[in-house]
Parts: C-alpha cells; sequence; structure tokens
C-alpha cells in the first residue's frame, strides 16, 4: 500500500465516522461540530487528489460560511442539548437516501444494471480498477477554470445562471427571515417576563429624543470612547 | 507538505498543553458572570438576525470564488469576457442592494 | 551586505547539515522527507511564538507612549524581560475548567484556533526561495485558513457554557464573517494584476528581475489596499474593531472562562493573526521581500514593522465601533465599494494594457506600465473620494433630519412649560 492509500482510507474513516456521528449525537451542537469534522476530510479528499484550489474552497465554503450557517441556525432552536424527539419523518427520509445511493452507485461504480432491454450504469468503468486513475491536475489548473468559466462557448452560461440562482436564494432567504422575525416578535410579546429569548445586551440602546436641549451627541460619543484603554 | 504543516503543528500544541501544569480545583469552577449566580445554561434560543447575516455572507463567500479563477486567468482573456463577468457581479451587486432595500442589512 | 551573504551561507550550510544527518540515519525516502519537513515547519512554529513573545512588548510599550503611560517597566531593563515573565505566569497558573463547560469542545478549542493561526505561516515567501511550500493558490489558502478559526471561536464560547462567552462569541463570528467578504473582494485585483494566486509570484510581479516592473501594486490599487487593511483590522478583532473582548459589554467575550496556557493560546492566535495579517499586507501590496540594496529579510522585515506599528496606533488611538456601525459599515459601505473597485480595476486593466503582446491578441491600447499604474492610482483615489463624498451627503442629511426633530420637541416644550407656567 502506498502512503496515499493509506491516507485515502484513514480520511474516509474519519469522514464516514463523523458522518454517522452526526445523525446518532442527541446534542446538536455537536452534530454540527461533528459535520465540520466531515467537511473537514472531504477537504482532505481533495488535497489527496492534488486540487488544491477545491481543498481551499471546501474549507472556505463549508467550515468557514456553511458550517456557521447550520451552527447559528442550531442555536435558533429551543432546546440544542436536549432535543429528544425524533424526526417523524426518518423512514421517508431513509429510503430518498437509500435512492439517492443506488443512482450514485450506478453512475459511478463499475456495474450497470439493465431495465426493458436498456443498460443504465457503466459496466467496464475506466477507474475501476486502474490503479492510474487519480491524474495529476495540470500546472495551470485554475487559470483553465477560470478562462472556462467565462467563455460563452464552455461554462459562461452556467456561470451566469451560479449567479442568478444567488440572487435567487438571497431573495429567498429574506423572504424567509421576514417570516422568522416576524415569529420572533410574536414570541417576545408573548413572553416579556422570562427574557431568555433576547440575549443580546449590547443592543444600541434606542433612547428617545431628549425633551429638554441636552446635547445627544456627547451622551453617544462618550459611550463609545468607554474603553479605550487596553489590556 | 501542507499536511505535514498541519499533522506537525497540531502535534507541537498537543504537547504544549500536556506541559501544563494541573493542579487540583476546587469550587472556582463556577460559571463566572461577575460574581453574581448563574441562572440556568447560556444554550438558549438566539436572534434570527445572526442566521441572515450568515446567509448573505455564504451567498458572496460563495460568488467570490467563481471569481478567482477568472482573476488567475485575467491577463489573457479576451475583452468580451470581461463583459460577463461584470454581468455576474452586477447580479452579486444587486442582490445585495436588494437586502438593503429590504432593511436586512440593518442591525438592531 | 557582506555580513549577510555569511549569515546566510553559514545558515544554509546548518541546514544542509541537519538534513543530511536526518538522511544518515533515516535513509533518504518519504521518512526523511517528511521529519525534514516536520524540522522545518516547527522551526517555523517557534519562529511564531519568539514573533509572538516581542510583538507583545513592542505593542504594550508603543501604546502605553501614545496614551502617554510608560508600559512594563519593571521585569529587566526596560520592561524587556516581561514577555518572560508573562510567559512563566502563563504556564504556571492553575487551568480551570467550568464544571458545567461542555469539556471536550471547550478544551479542544484553543488549540484549533492556534493551528489554524499558525497554517498561515506555511505560505509565506520569507526571501526568494525560502517559502514553506510555494501553493499555487497561496492567497486563496491563506483566506480559506482564515476563515477556519470561526468555528474555533464559536467552539469556545459554546463549550464555555456561560452567557458572556456565546454572545461573544456570536458577536464575533458574525463580525469575522462580515468582513472577510471584503477581504475575499480586495484580494482579486491583485490577483489579476499578478495574474497568479501564488505569493512568490505576486512577489515577484512587484520586484525588477524577473519578469516584473517593480511597481508595488499599493500604487495600483490603492483602494484595495486600505480596504484590506481596514477589514483585516477587523477579522484579527482588533481595536477599533475589538468589540469581540469588549470588557465594558460582555467581559471579554468568549474567552471569559479561560485561564492558564489555554488562554495564552488564544492570545497568541490574535497576534499571530494580526503579524499575518500585516505581512499579507506587505507581500500583496507593499511588494513583500522586494526592495533595492538591502537584503530581502531586511526589507520583508522593516515593511512588516512598519504596517505593525501602524495598527498599533491605530490600537492606541481609536475609540471602540458599536456593533450597529460596524455591520453597517461593513456591508453598506465597505463591500459596494469594493464590488465597484473590482469592477473599476478589471475594465481599466483590460482598456490600457502594460503588456504590448497582449494587447496585440486581446486589444485594448497599450500603454507602458508607469501610466497604467498612473491610471488605476488616480481612478482608484477617484472612486475613494466620490463615495466619501456621497456618505458625507448622507449624513449630513440624517443629521438635518435628527436636528429638526429635536427643534420641534423643544418648541414643543417650551409650549409645555408656557402652559405650566401660566397655570
Amino acid at each position: 500500500m502506498t502512503l496515499q492509500q493509506i491516507l485515502f482510507i484513514v480520511i474516509s474513516l474519519v469522514v464516514l465516522g463523523s458522518a454517522v456521528l452526526v445523525v446518532t449525537t442527541r446534542n446538536l451542537f455537536h452534530a454540527a461540530l461533528f459535520l465540520v469534522v466531515s467537511f473537514f476530510g472531504v477537504a482532505g479528499f481533495y488535497v489527496l487528489l492534488d486540487a488544491g484550489f477545491f481543498a481551499a474552497a471546501q474549507v472556505l465554503v463549508y467550515i468557514g460560511a456553511i458550517s456557521i450557517l447550520f451552527i447559528f441556525a442550531v442555536m435558533l432552536t429551543r432546546d440544542v442539548i436536549t432535543a429528544q424527539r425524533g424526526n417523524s419523518q426518518w423512514q421517508a427520509a431513509a429510503i430518498v437516501a437509500g435512492v439517492i445511493f443506488l443512482i450514485m452507485a450506478l453512475l459511478l461504480g463499475p456495474f450497470s444494471v439493465t431495465i426493458r432491454g436498456r443498460e443504465f450504469g457503466n459496466a467496464n468503468w475506466p477507474f475501476a480498477m486502474d490503479g492510474n486513475a487519480i491524474k495529476a491536475a495540470p500546472g495551470n489548473f485554475v487559470g483553465i477554470l477560470g478562462t472556462g468559466l467565462v467563455d460563452l462557448n464552455q461554462y459562461g452560461v452556467p456561470f451566469l445562471l451560479a449567479a442568478v440562482l444567488l440572487l435567487v436564494a438571497m431573495v429567498g432567504a429574506i423572504w424567509v427571515a421576514r417570516e422568522l422575525r416576524g415569529r420572533e416578535a410574536e414570541r417576545a410579546a408573548a413572553e416579556t417576563a422570562v427574557d431568555d429569548a433576547d440575549m443580546d445586551a449590547n443592543q444600541p440602546v434606542q433612547e428617545p429624543l431628549p425633551l429638554i436641549e441636552t446635547e445627544t451627541h456627547e451622551a453617544h460619543d462618550s459611550r463609545n470612547a468607554a474603553a479605550t484603554e487596553k489590556h | 507538505m501542507m499536511l505535514a504543516a498541519v499533522l506537525l503543528m497540531g502535534f507541537a500544541l498537543v504537547g504544549a498543553s500536556i506541559l501544563r501544569p494541573k493542579k487540583p480545583s476546587k469550587a472556582k469552577l463556577e460559571t463566572y458572570e461577575c460574581g453574581m449566580e448563574t441562572v440556568g445554561d447560556a444554550w438558549v434560543q438566539f436572534r434570527v438576525q445572526y442566521y441572515i447575516f450568515a446567509l448573505i455572507f455564504v451567498l458572496f463567500d460563495v460568488g467570490g470564488i467563481f471569481l478567482f479563477p477568472f482573476a488567475v486567468a485575467y491577463n489573457s482573456l479576451p475583452l468580451y469576457a470581461i463583459v460577463i463577468v461584470i454581468l455576474f457581479i452586477l447580479t452579486l451587486l444587486g442582490s445585495l442592494l436588494y437586502a438593503w432595500r429590504k432593511g436586512v442589512l440593518q442591525w438592531d | 551586505m557582506t555580513v549577510f551573504e555569511v549569515i546566510n551561507n553559514i545558515l544554509k550550510i546548518v541546514g544542509d547539515a541537519v538534513a543530511a544527518f536526518i538522511i544518515s540515519i533515516l535513509g533518504a525516502g518519504g521518512l526523511a522527507d517528511f521529519v525534514i519537513m516536520l524540522l522545518a515547519a516547527l522551526i517555523i512554529c517557534s519562529i511564531c511564538a519568539v514573533a509572538f513573545m516581542g510583538l507583545t512588548y513592542a505593542e504594550r510599550k508603543i501604546v502605553a507612549r501614545i496614551q502617554d503611560r510608560i508600559g512594563p517597566n519593571q521585569a529587566g531593563p526596560y520592561g524587556l524581560l516581561q514577555p518572560i515573565a508573562d510567559g512563566i505566569k502563563m504556564f504556571t497558573k492553575e487551568d480551570t475548567t467550568p464544571a458545567e463547560a461542555d469539556r471536550w469542545v471547550y478544551n479542544l478549542a484553543p488549540l484549533v484556533i492556534a493551528v489554524f493561526a499558525l497554517l498561515t505561516y506555511a505560505v509565506i515567501p520569507f526571501a526568494p526561495g525560502v517559502v514553506g511550500t510555494n501553493l499555487n493558490i497561496g492567497v486563496f489558502y491563506v483566506i480559506a485558513v482564515g476563515s477556519g478559526s470561526t468555528v474555533a471561536i464559536l467552539m469556545a464560547g459554546w463549550g464555555s457554557n456561560n452567557k458572556y462567552s456565546l454572545l461573544g462569541a456570536f458577536r464575533t463570528v458574525a463580525q469575522l464573517v462580515g468582513y472577510e467578504v471584503p477581504m475575499l473582494l480586495n484580494v482579486l485585483p491583485v490577483v489579476m494584476l499578478a495574474g497568479s494566486m501564488s505569493l512568490v509570484d505576486i512577489v515577484e510581479r512587484q520586484t525588477l528581475s524577473n519578469g516584473g516592473n517593480g511597481i508595488p501594486f499599493i500604487l495600483m490599487a490603492p483602494l484595495s489596499a486600505l480596504i484590506f487593511l481596514i477589514s483585516g483590522i477587523a477579522e484579527t478583532g482588533r481595536s477599533p474593531f475589538d468589540l469581540l473582548e469588549a470588557e465594558s459589554e460582555i467581559v471579554a467575550g468568549f474567552h471569559v472562562e479561560y485561564s492558564g496556557m489555554k488562554f495564552a493560546l488564544f492570545f497568541l492566535g490574535e497576534y499571530v493573526n494580526a503579524l499575518a495579517v500585516s505581512i499579507m499586507f506587505t507581500v500583496l501590496f507593499l511588494g513583500g521581500y522586494a526592495g533595492p540594496i538591502l537584503p530581502p529579510y531586511v526589507w520583508l522585515l522593516l515593511k512588516v514593522a512598519a504596517v505593525f506599528t501602524l495598527l498599533m496606533w491605530l490600537r492606541g488611538t481609536l475609540p471602540r465601533v458599536r456593533v450597529d456601525q460596524l455591520m453597517s459599515f461593513n456591508w453598506k459601505f465597505l463591500v459596494p465599494m469594493s464590488i465597484v473597485n473590482v469592477i473599476l480595476v478589471m475594465v481599466i486593466g483590460k482598456v490600457f494594457v502594460a503588456d504590448a503582446v497582449l494587447a496585440q491578441s486581446n486589444g485594448g491600447i497599450a500603454v507602458p506600465p508607469i501610466v497604467q499604474a498612473l491610471i488605476l492610482f488616480t481612478s482608484s483615489i477617484a472612486l475613494l473620494l466620490a463615495s466619501l463624498l456621497l456618505v458625507a451627503r448622507q449624513a449630513r442629511q440624517l443629521r438635518l433630519v435628527e436636528a429638526e426633530d429635536i427643534e420641534k420637541r423643544v418648541a414643543q416644550n417650551k409650549v409645555a412649560a408656557a402652559k405650566v407656567v401660566a397655570q
């Protein structure tokens, strides 16, 4: 076994193990952290494949952004550590996951299924047993990628569609956020007594405008200058 | 090399934290809250605002990553390619302006 | 000059000897290479640690002078031994873990943060040929590694099970995540102008030797440099963006509960990150180790010292911003301006091409590099001034509305007061 193969197996175990832990841990925050470990392992795969750009992109997007998003979302739920209720739709989820896995295995694996005379899958998959499957990326790989992205004959249209997709995602997010905010306001009104919901102690205090001629600006400034002193 | 660096720095730091002297500790393990008795866990529900900002960040992060390969190829690209990228960036700017318009960017 | 050559030679001889020694023990091959790389990385790490100690001393002294204090002066001459005293203190301090804490998460967080902070140094070119590894995605790697620390901060905040910690962590992450966008966007012009993401290539483009034209990128993209510096300061959480450790509000932010060596690791992470930002600024915009007469190390050191002094100066003088100001400044000012700046550089760089051959093949007007730099410089400055004017006008309008409101209330007050008097 080469060093690469050993590393591959180790990383695979880490990815799979943490992925299993993501769905089995009760503590939602821990689940999010295991997801981060899993993502990190995938970045490791990219490094093994000599695709440094994708490894860095994986770290930047999935660990730096998506997992933060997940953790923030986790903190929006009520019972982070004691989420005992099971998901009522887990059977459906399991079926969907199984189907997707089968399709992926058909697409990528070295076997095929014949349905009504048509062959699905790829029996003589080129990479299946070939040790040289992993070919080194060309030196200026990122530059070639960039050229392809902005060429209308290659990936120019998907590139622009990606921007539109991001725009649509933004619109959708804002729409959802409004709903959530509305609910938050309702809840805050409902339980003013117990203020565990909003522990942000550092809101910029909305002072009512003073009735007499006092200098509002000075009041603000003194608060800002509160801690210029350094440790 | 990158992998080696990761491994070794982790290793060095684990070593450092093993070196640390550990003394038996008493009732000083309470959560610090300026001397007040702590009420409940800190693990409570947070505001949705953080989530929204994280979402906007994800969008720009992904958009930015698309731009990096282009930037590397920039010197050898023809002029019309720039137009496509400008369209891309303007769409991103458009989504930011939309968020701004809807008052999402206001931290309160 | 010769002195530096002698030092260089000695270093090289020692390095070769160590490498030969390792190979003689382990035999040439993967294992020996691995050990040598490990050793090199260890050396970089320990240099970082030493730099960290020096920086804490320098910063305390300089900020003290700025604020009309003396700073550390008890340990050793001029307080020079202060960092060592601090180090001993950190090592011998008892390490407490809150009883309620989430142990694993709590203990792992400082480690993760320090590792991510140190990882940056793997790609930084210190001198021609002296670089941990010349990744062809250098800049991108640095940004990606920088973004990894956010998870660690959340871990620290969560693990402590302390309201201040968690709140501090959330605010910190919202800030770091926000300011990463302008950082990302303002690296783009540099990558475009250099045509590569490798830090070595970027530096070489700013030297007079291998195909570079000797113009540092700060002259070609001054606005990018400015925004990069601002967002860099915010990324490291230094004043005026140090809301994450606002003592007056949330005690010390996400690391309230940490003590001893774990706290030291957070502290190290902070300073190592600040140093990394200074170095990255130097490499991207000031030409890294490029410079005449003096040897490369010295140039890099001088430039980094200058940038770091600037950071300290800002820390010593500016008051902390408010959290809503912080977010607005980023999303409503820096990000839009960066986007426009990217487009500007993109268009100008394509219309006025410095390379005659490229101009012929891709269209555009061929101009000498100096002229191109001049055009880029003036347009960037123009954009900065325009956006500042816009903001100033907006602010004036807001102030006028506010003043009007106050006047109205004062008038109402007077009427009310007159009524009372009349009664």
